[in-house]
């Protein structure tokens, strides 16, 4: 088994301490990269194409091949008894990173030497045929894990009441459901006395008892001098399982170290990367309608309609200290502002906006004639803005709608879906909208929430 | 190749576990189960005594339906071990690529499954011969050698063609018309009287035709084979296991990214 080759001596050092740390995974320079070919294969060919390269005068070096470098000259130790949380956007590498470790992969250059035996709850049932009971394909998973058979036979109770499946283990696992199938695989993994376990996402999946109930088997696994790989998405779990966060970016580690401190700066690069894509793809979508002559149509997509005497010149948002702002915190404030021109002076004008979630939900609308505004008498260009002190919405994205029209509602300048932002926070609040309240108990106040 | 053979014994409760797996797939949810061991063969055997007996009449005496019996088990055990273990990497790639996984236990497991099917078909050829009263000769004890070696052959065989499958696909339906090709030419249900005398040396130049001849000479005729022959395969089989385990060494590193 690969578990068992990879059971090198661990590396001793002394730290400053002058206690001896042990480190489980040892990685010098190390890395991975693909190659691919023009068909997006890797490496695959058929003895075709590879005789027609020969014929060609090995023109093997000239086919078109993309070199995918998913880890970049990664250096690091990860002492034993630590709890790694692995961050980072999709393709960064965290995947691949996790394959080399449990020697899935090799090393395209350098080196990585783990010490133990390494538990992978990545595929979960990867092993398992369907056609075969629960009981079957337990015996053969464990087998594969490196146990033998009395070993897997001793521990087959405590993991089949671990997962929870007692009455179904001699059902094929055809029959199960996926969350059944789950936790077999989930409960065989931890049952396997792992010196390193390497998490990838599993816990998103199961009911929340059982997850509970695999937290549980990882902290006590924690608590025994196990070492810890999360690979996750949910920052939350990284912040509470780990010691230390590595961040992944372009197969490269952006930031290392504290949880709360890496993952506030990864969630800061998020946001930001955020913004620049969704400006992207407003401008672009803005190009688009501006090769469409204004017409009284109705469309439900990004649309403008009206008769242009008042146009919309421009909509900006923003918060209270950034403008350009695309990304809010539900706390945050938001200020609209529209940049009109006049070109026919009118008596009765109304300017409106009104906020839609990304699946077409009428979040919020209003106007200034709804809210009993009065307008002075409105000529040339300027400004109207419409400050939100508290955003208050939920995580999701949302487009903005804005429009100036006649209190008999003659269109002037309907813009629709003219700006697009969204909203993050940690906040595990369901539906759209986070009012602000408190919770009293008996008379006293226990909780306040913004 | 000492690495790769202690890693396959290391691995062996996996080998053992894999192969029970493979033997109970196959014939799970069929009605007759493990009869089908018997009966492929047994169809075959029909088919070919029937055609090649009574329409064609190459000859081949009284015991023909027993001689073609004889050699269909060990040709039958040589093209499903290879048909399967050619392709075993490329089928269970999802387990290469999803865990830790040892590649080389993958075709060992399918040489190993159908021999157990080919061991398990030889009493039927035992009553076979008493009904036809075909002696069971002292010869027969020369068989454990002959399955030894004529696994080898194939494990190393396997082993090499499966690394090969990964990286071009076309060795798995090269290998199927090579061996419809190889079976007719090969004196498996035509007596090897009727190969012309110049041919014959070629024919039994290829390691799968000579190894069917002995099972032939060993369980019906009652006959060993010619020394030279027996060392001739024998190197032929461990320079093949040699062969196989350096193409897959060299290869399975690649295996998880190529699949």
């Amino acid at each position: 088994m690969t578990s068992s080759s990879a059971r090198i001596s661990p590396s001793l050092e002394v730290s400053s301490g002058g206690a001896a740390v042990e480190y489980v995974i040892d990685i010098i320079n190390l890395s991975k990269s693909f190659q691919r070919n023009s068909r997006g294969r890797t490496s695959y060919t058929t003895v075709k194409s590879s005789l027609l390269n020969i014929f060609r005068g090995g023109a093997r070096a000239s086919a078109p091949r993309h070199v995918t470098h998913a880890i970049q000259d990664l250096t690091m130790r990860i002492p034993k008894g630590s709890s790694i949380g692995l961050i980072g956007r999709n393709g960064s590498g965290k995947s691949t990173f996790l394959k080399l470790v449990t020697g899935i992969y090799k090393p395209t250059t350098g080196s990585i030497t783990v010490s133990g035996r390494v538990a992978a709850l990545i595929e979960l049932g990867a092993g398992f045929h369907p056609d075969f009971t629960g009981r079957e394909n337990l015996m053969l998973a464990g087998v594969m894990h490196g146990l033998s058979r009395e070993e897997v036979l001793e521990r087959f109770d405590e993991i089949v009441s671990f997962a929870e499946l007692e009455d179904v283990i001699d059902d094929p696992v055809r029959t199960y459901s996926s969350g059944m199938f789950m936790r077999l695989g989930f409960s065989i993994a931890v049952h396997t006395d792992p010196d390193i376990l390497l998490v990838d996402e599993v816990l998103a999946v199961g009911d929340a008892g059982f997850v509970a109930k695999c937290k549980d088997r990882i902290a006590e696994l924690r608590k025994r001098g196990k070492t810890l790989l999360l690979v996750t998405h949910d920052l939350e779990a990284v912040e509470r399982w780990c010691d230390e966060a590595i961040w992944l970016h372009q197969g490269e580690v952006k930031d290392r170290g504290y949880p709360r401190r890496v993952i506030d700066s990864y969630r800061h690069f998020v946001e930001k990367g955020e913004e620049e894509s969704i400006v992207q793809s407003e401008r672009a979508s803005r190009e688009e309608n501006l090769q469409q002559p204004p017409t009284e149509q109705t469309q439900v997509e990004a649309a403008r309609w009206g008769s242009r005497e008042v146009e919309i010149s421009s909509v900006e948002i923003g918060s209270s200290d950034t403008q350009d702002k695309r990304v809010y915190h539900p706390d945050e404030s938001m200020r609209i502002a529209i940049d009109y021109q006049v070109h026919s002076p009118q008596q009765d004008l109304v300017f409106g906006v009104g906020i839609h979630r990304a699946d077409g939900l009428n979040v919020f609308g209003t106007n200034t004639e709804i809210d009993r505004v009065t307008l002075p008498a409105i000529q040339g260009s300027g400004t109207i803005e419409c400050i939100i002190e508290r955003l208050g919405l939920l995580d999701g994205s949302y487009v903005l709608d804005v429009a100036a029209h006649r209190a008999d509602g003659y269109p002037f300048d309907y813009h629709k879906s003219v700006v697009h932002f969204s909203v993050r926070s940690e906040n595990r609040v369901v539906g759209v909208l986070s009012p602000k309240r408190s919770w009293v108990f008996n008379n006293h106040e226990v909780g306040r929430c913004a | 190749m000492r690495i790769v053979v202690s890693e396959l014994w290391r691995a062996r409760a996996l080998v053992d576990a894999l192969v029970r797996r493979h033997i109970a797939t196959r014939y799970r949810g069929s009605f007759l189960g493990f009869l089908w061991s018997f009966l492929n063969p047994l169809c075959l055997m029909a088919v070919y005594t029937l055609v090649f007996s009574h329409y064609m009449r190459v000859g081949g005496g009284p015991n023909y339906h027993v001689m073609v019996f004889a050699g269909l088990l060990p040709w039958i055990w040589s093209t499903s071990a290879l048909h399967e273990g050619t392709a075993s990497l490329v089928s269970s790639g999802h387990l290469i690529t999803k865990s830790m996984f040892p590649a080389h236990v993958l075709p060992c497991v399918s040489v190993l499954s159908s021999m157990i099917h080919f061991l398990l078909a030889l009493p039927i050829l035992v009553l076979f011969m008493l009904a036809a009263s075909v002696p069971v000769t002292a010869t027969w004890l020369l068989l454990p050698v002959i399955v030894v070696l004529h696994g080898i052959f194939l494990l190393g065989a396997v082993l090499g063609l499966s690394a090969l499958n990964v990286f071009y696909r076309d060795v798995q339906h090269l290998l199927a018309n090579v061996l419809t090709f190889l079976f007719f030419l090969c004196p498996v249900v035509y007596p090897r009287t009727n190969i012309p005398e110049r041919a014959r040396f070629w024919i039994e130049l290829n390691p799968l035709a000579l190894v069917t001849e002995f099972y032939q000479m060993v369980l019906v005729e009652g006959v060993l084979p010619p020394v030279g022959q027996l060392v001739y395969f024998g190197i032929t089989a461990i320079a093949t296991f040699a062969l196989g385990v350096a193409i897959h060494q060299h290869n399975r590193e690649q295996f998880a990214e190529a699949l």
